[in-house]
């Protein structure tokens, strides 16, 4: 492209600094955040006015912090799990799947000591269950597309894609109409949790917000540190090279997607086993689900690093909590936060481009 | 009888240069010149590929083209089919000047090219893939009028082929007859052939020749490009011109000339380097190869039913043309690939069966031959890169937790060790050039002190200060005891290294020579099929 | 009995449309994962446009013209930025639905129009699906574009040699393909359902997607395929009414799904593949540079 004497053009970046990729993302935000600005405009709200109340509701009001906080748990999950494979240089789009199976699995513990009847359970006996049931159900999503990647290199993408429906409906078969887990309303709800099993915040954040923390830093040091991590990103960069380095492309595919999927069923039990007012498979579970996508998002900006993926968490833990509140306050359209989702997705696939190359601005030769 | 086949060059695109250029009745008499090459010269940075390159193509004659690899063949042929641009020297078509921007170009100039990686789409049909970009298909295609059409075709130089079947399952001999027939039907009156032998199994290449012999008669041109199996060089082709490093060292007719004068011209006398050759007492078998069998990639039965053994304090060189099967072998040894049949025995044991890992543990230490492909992660420190034959040694990692401090001092010592041109050890192996990866590759794979190397076209693509420098390294590996098998394109380096040589043909030995008293003439003739498998000496 | 087999055909009908587009997208090489997104534009602006103008036509057009502005995109980011075609796809989707949720919202409620006629119940657009799917297949595998469009997507290097410009096949494809996704939205939302609602798609355009790999990127197989899927959908609707007691409807609703992944895994086995080749086209996925 040429421009008043100047050559603009795209070079091919072989790599990129941290900083470099950090700047990168930070504008990819600002701008679709500036492009919702647009969509407030249009709505006849100032954006900054619109801006100053979400985040303000979102990290400052006693109300909204809890559910930032919620959400960022939830997110920061679901992005770890997102992270594990795309390390490897596998999709896992499937944490929406992994995340319903996980929250059934820890459901289904919670079933089995007789929680329906509301007795009063040894929780101490029946929680940490519940939450190695959430992990091992997830795991066993996530083992499906590992294993048919493996064993005969069945696309992912689309196994995981598929399985994220069929744990959808398997779900709605559990809680609704007659389903084992269904609650006593019948409104098509799950069944709520006795008092027992309703583990209370500690300073406003449930423990599973430490589980969150604890798993994002070890997977730091899985990757940075471990033999198993070197192997995961030998892999992921040069599976060829991997190979001849002696790494089982069977056992890392499986690996990585049993490890994504059990962090994505933590996931589903947080959300449905720990947060105030729910501790049930809600009926609009599938919202969650939908959430879920947000850790891909989460997972490119980050680029899968996973101690970046923690601030991000809380960015769009809060940007969703907040984006629900102002539609209600502002009197915004429906769906505000949905299109905050959309805008952010898709100049964030934009951005992509400048991950691999850099503009360069030459002066032309005299001639 | 020159008219051609029935039909009649009918698919040039109208309007097309060559309208003007060659009226379409003109019937080309024997002898004709239909292409003429003068002064070619092609540079690239730090090297002349084509220096002033002359030659003449007659219809109805078969010119070969011969050099080793590296002699500028590839480049000849990409300038002559329009792929890329001399940077001097000009080219006749048919009489005319001619100034190629694209293939698409050449091809309406009556110019076809038989690739030797097939250009063909395999999920489609031999007809779909005949089809595909011919300017006169049609907008609906007429498969029936095409298939009678290129029926008569084929029952005029004898091939049996269903065109309805899907190219994926056809024989690397089929394939190359679609090809063959795609530029046909384009009207293809000169068809340059990159290696039409290689990939072809004995009774293909018989049929081949015998083809292209019948096109002969109806006074087409045909350019074999030919880097070894000078046999069949000297039965079809009428002349030979052999490129040797960029120029035309001879032009002969073949009438006039002898197998073994054909291997001196093209491979050249001189000898470019001397090294250093310690007397190594040759202790106990390391590795021992027990008719061994293997498929490469493809399917095809690429090593077949070789045994060998490698000795300690000795270097045991392959010598061969690229494509022989010996990337399969090296696969198979070092545990990439499974084998089909027979054993792979190191110091006694079976490992047949074993990982590639199980392998490095054991000491045998593989040096593949694309450094940037499988040899290193781009993406990955040097460091990183170090780790990849150390991250599974407890002497690196304590539970699991790899040592990188002691990893990052252990590299550095190695990088200045073997000289790699390096700001530090943090820099990704990408930004290192093929000389200095190689090095790195080298310190990994030689630090861990392997009992048996593979070293896989070690020297390809360095330049000659580190190409002396691999050498050394590995006739220092072998002083110390280690047992190296070396694999080689370049047949001075095998000859100048090895203790004994076995030059490989179409996956087979074809015979083992002991190093001292095998002469450059006997090994570059065998590895290029000029004899009948030999018994082992 | 009759009902039930008119509502499965014209599921189908809507799985068709959509699925033929992304078999044109994919046989060029290019994936596209968002067909619900696309869907979602395509319905969510063709009810939008038919109910504000009251024109049945407009909507449609408006709906196959969003469809083909976002296959432009798609197309953009794919062919000309080479970025990876799932994120690609991924954020078209996650758009179609944020944005669709937010702008369509004041529309919620029925059309309020006149249904579209129908033959004994059956939906004009079934005949039109059957038509476009012949029409496709004819098109891919007996004229000389298709040919060239098949060739693009099964080795853009040969087929750039073969005096085929790869970058404008696959751009037209790309649109074209937006375009039937976006119909496909719009057929639902005005003929197969006239109620607009957020995110009212649940899926379909998954299961269009699932539905290219399940007929191995063949129109005519694509056509069974979609009938099958359509009676499974109608059959998880009210399974007491056909086959009382076998499966809830929840897990009639899975099949789909299942179905798609035993066929994914069963077209990766060696058995398969010595038999029938790759079926998928060869460089689907992969972004293509010229050297």
């Amino acid at each position: 492209m040429k421009l008043a004497g100047y050559t603009l053009k795209f070079e091919k970046k072989e790599n990129f600094t941290g900083v470099e990729a950090a700047v990168i993302s930070v504008l990819a935000i600002l701008f679709a955040l500036f492009l919702v600005g647009i969509i407030f405009l249009q709505a006849g709200v100032d954006p900054a006015m619109g801006y100053y109340e979400i985040f303000s509701y979102a990290f400052l009001n006693p109300f909204g912090l809890p559910l930032t906080i919620n959400r960022a748990i939830f997110l920061l999950l679901c992005t770890c799990a997102f992270i594990v494979p795309m390390r490897a240089g596998l999709w896992n789009i499937g944490m929406a799947g992994q995340l319903y199976l996980g929250a059934l699995s820890a459901f289904a513990v919670a079933f089995a000591f007789g929680a329906r009847s509301d007795a009063e359970l040894p929780a101490g006996v029946v929680l940490p269950l519940m939450v190695l049931g959430s992990a091992v159900g997830g795991a066993a999503a996530g083992a499906i597309p590992g294993l048919l990647k493996g064993k005969f290199n069945t696309n992912e993408i689309v196994v995981t894609m598929m399985l994220n429906f069929i744990m959808f409906w398997l779900v709605s078969h559990m809680i609704k109409e007659g389903g084992p887990f269904m609650g006593s309303g019948g409104e098509g709800e799950g069944y709520r949790l006795p008092a027992s099993l309703q583990p209370q915040p500690n300073l406003g954040v449930p423990f599973t917000f430490w589980f969150a923390i604890g798993l994002t830093v070890l997977l730091h040091v899985l990757f940075a540190k471990t033999r198993i991590g070197y192997q995961i990103r030998a892999f992921g960069l040069n599976p060829a090279a991997a190979r001849y380095a002696g790494v089982s492309p069977f056992k890392i595919s499986l690996l990585v997607f049993i490890l994504g999927g059990l962090i994505a069923g933590l996931a589903g039990y947080h959300y449905f086993g720990t947060v105030p007012g729910l501790f049930k498979i809600p009926k609009n579970y599938g919202d969650f689900g939908d959430l879920a996508f947000y850790g891909i998002i989460c997972g490119l900006i980050s680029q899968g690093n996973p101690l970046a993926a923690i601030p991000l968490a809380f960015l769009f833990g809060g940007l969703t909590s907040g984006g629900r509140f102002v539609q209600g306050k502002l009197q915004l359209g429906f769906g505000i936060d949905y299109a905050m989702l959309g805008v952010l997705m898709i100049i964030l696939v934009a951005f992509q481009f400048f991950f691999r190359y850099r503009i360069v601005l030459k002066k032309d030769k005299e001639r | 009888m020159t008219s051609f086949y029935p039909v009649k060059c009918p698919h040039r695109r109208q309007g097309s240069v060559i309208e003007w250029l060659i009226p379409m009745t003109a019937e080309i008499k024997h002898g004709d010149i239909v292409l003429e090459a003068r002064g070619i010269t092609k540079r690239y940075p730090g090297l002349v590929a084509n220096d002033n390159i002359d030659f003449e193509i007659r219809a109805g004659e078969i010119h070969a083209i011969l050099g080793e690899n590296g002699a500028g063949k590839t480049t000849l042929m990409s300038i002559l089919f329009g792929l890329v641009r001399a940077d001097e020297g000009e080219i006749h078509v048919f009489g005319k000047k001619v100034n190629f921007r694209s293939p698409l170009d050449a091809i309406d100039l009556g110019i076809g090219m038989v690739h030797q990686s097939r250009k063909l789409i395999s999920a489609h049909s031999v007809l779909e893939n005949i089809l595909l970009g011919h300017p006169q298909a049609g907008s609906i295609l007429n498969f029936k009028k095409a298939a009678e059409e290129v029926g008569h075709l084929c029952d005029r130089y004898g091939y049996k082929l269903d065109l309805n079947a899907r190219v994926w399952h056809l024989s690397e001999g089929e394939k190359q007859m679609v090809e063959i027939l795609k530029a046909l039907y384009r009207g293809a009156k000169i068809l340059i052939m990159d290696e039409p032998t290689s990939a072809l199994a004995p009774p293909e290449t018989k049929k081949l020749l015998k083809t292209i012999q019948i096109m002969t008669r109806d006074e087409l041109a045909i350019v074999p490009f030919i880097t070894h199996k000078l046999p069949i060089v000297l039965s079809i082709s009428q002349r030979v011109t052999v490129l040797r490093r960029g120029k035309v060292v001879a032009r002969l007719n073949t009438a006039d000339v002898t197998e073994q004068r054909l291997a001196v011209e093209m491979v050249g006398r001189e000898v470019i380097f001397e090294l250093e050759r310690d007397v190594v007492e040759k202790g106990k078998p390391i590795l021992q190869v027990e008719n061994l069998s293997a498929h490469d990639e493809k399917g095809i039965h690429s090593v077949k039913d070789i045994s060998f053994s490698v000795h300690e304090g000795e270097i045991f060189g392959i010598a061969g043309v690229s494509g022989n099967g010996q990337q399969t072998l090296a696969e198979v040894l070092a545990g990439l690939r499974k084998a089909a049949g027979g054993r792979v025995l190191l110091d006694g044991l079976d490992v047949t069966q074993t990982s590639s890992l199980d392998r490095w543990k054991k000491g045998i230490g593989y040096i593949p031959s694309e450094q940037r492909a499988v040899g290193s992660i781009g993406d990955f420190s040097l460091v990183e890169n170090m780790l990849m034959s150390y991250y599974y040694d407890d002497a690196f990692s304590k539970w699991g937790f790899i040592d990188f401090q002691k990893t990052r001092r252990f590299t550095e010592e190695l990088i200045a060790e073997y000289g790699v041109a390096t700001p530090n050890a943090d820099v990704n192996a990408r930004n290192l050039s093929g000389g200095n990866l190689q090095k790195l590759i080298l310190a990994r794979v030689l630090s861990r002190k392997p009992r048996l190397i593979i070293a896989n076209l070690p020297t390809q693509g360095l330049d000659v200060g580190a190409m002396e420098f691999v050498q050394n390294k590995l006739l220092e590996a072998r002083k110390s005891g280690a047992g190296i098998l070396l694999i080689s394109e370049d047949l001075d380096e095998v000859m100048a290294l090895s203790d004994r040589v076995a030059p490989m043909y179409e996956g087979e030995f074809m015979g083992i020579l002991p190093g001292e008293t095998a002469d450059r003439e006997t090994v570059g003739a065998w590895m290029a099929g000029l004899k009948q498998k030999a018994v082992e000496q | 009995m009759w009902e039930f087999w008119v509502r499965s055909l014209n599921a189908s009908t809507i799985f068709t449309v959509a699925a033929l587009g992304e078999i044109i997208g994919q046989r060029a090489g290019i994936l596209n994962v968002g067909v619900e997104g696309v869907m979602l534009f395509g319905a969510t602006i063709s009810f939008m446009v038919a109910k504000t103008t009251g024109s049945y036509l407009l909507g449609f057009l408006a709906g196959i013209a969003v469809g083909a502005l976002i296959g432009l995109l798609h197309a953009f980011f794919s062919i000309t930025l080479g970025g990876d075609q799932v994120v690609n796809g991924m954020g078209i989707w996650i758009l179609g639905f944020g944005l669709t949720a937010y702008i369509g919202y004041p529309f919620t409620g029925p059309l309020g129009l006149p249904r579209i006629p129908t033959i004994a119940g059956l939906s004009p657009f079934f005949i039109f699906s059957v038509l476009l799917a012949v029409l496709m297949w004819f098109f891919l595998f007996k004229t000389n574009m298709g040919l060239k469009l098949r060739s693009v997507g099964e080795n853009p290097s040969v087929a750039e040699v073969s005096g085929i410009n790869v970058a404008r096949t696959r751009y037209l494809s790309v649109i074209f393909s937006g375009m039937l996704m976006g119909l496909a939205g719009s057929i639902y939302a005005l003929d197969y359902n006239p109620v607009w609602n957020y995110n009212f798609l649940m899926g379909w355009g998954f299961i269009a997607l699932a539905l290219v790999f399940f007929a191995m990127w063949n129109p005519l197989i694509l056509l069974g395929g979609s009938i099958l899927f359509g009676v499974l959908w109608q059959v998880s609707l009210n399974p007491e009414a056909l086959l009382p007691n076998v499966f809830s409807r929840y897990i009639w609703r899975t099949f789909p799904f299942v179905i798609t992944i035993a066929v994914l895994v069963m077209m990766s086995t060696r058995w398969f593949s010595s038999r029938w080749g790759a079926a998928k086209p060869e460089a689907l996925g992969l972004p293509y540079e010229k050297d």
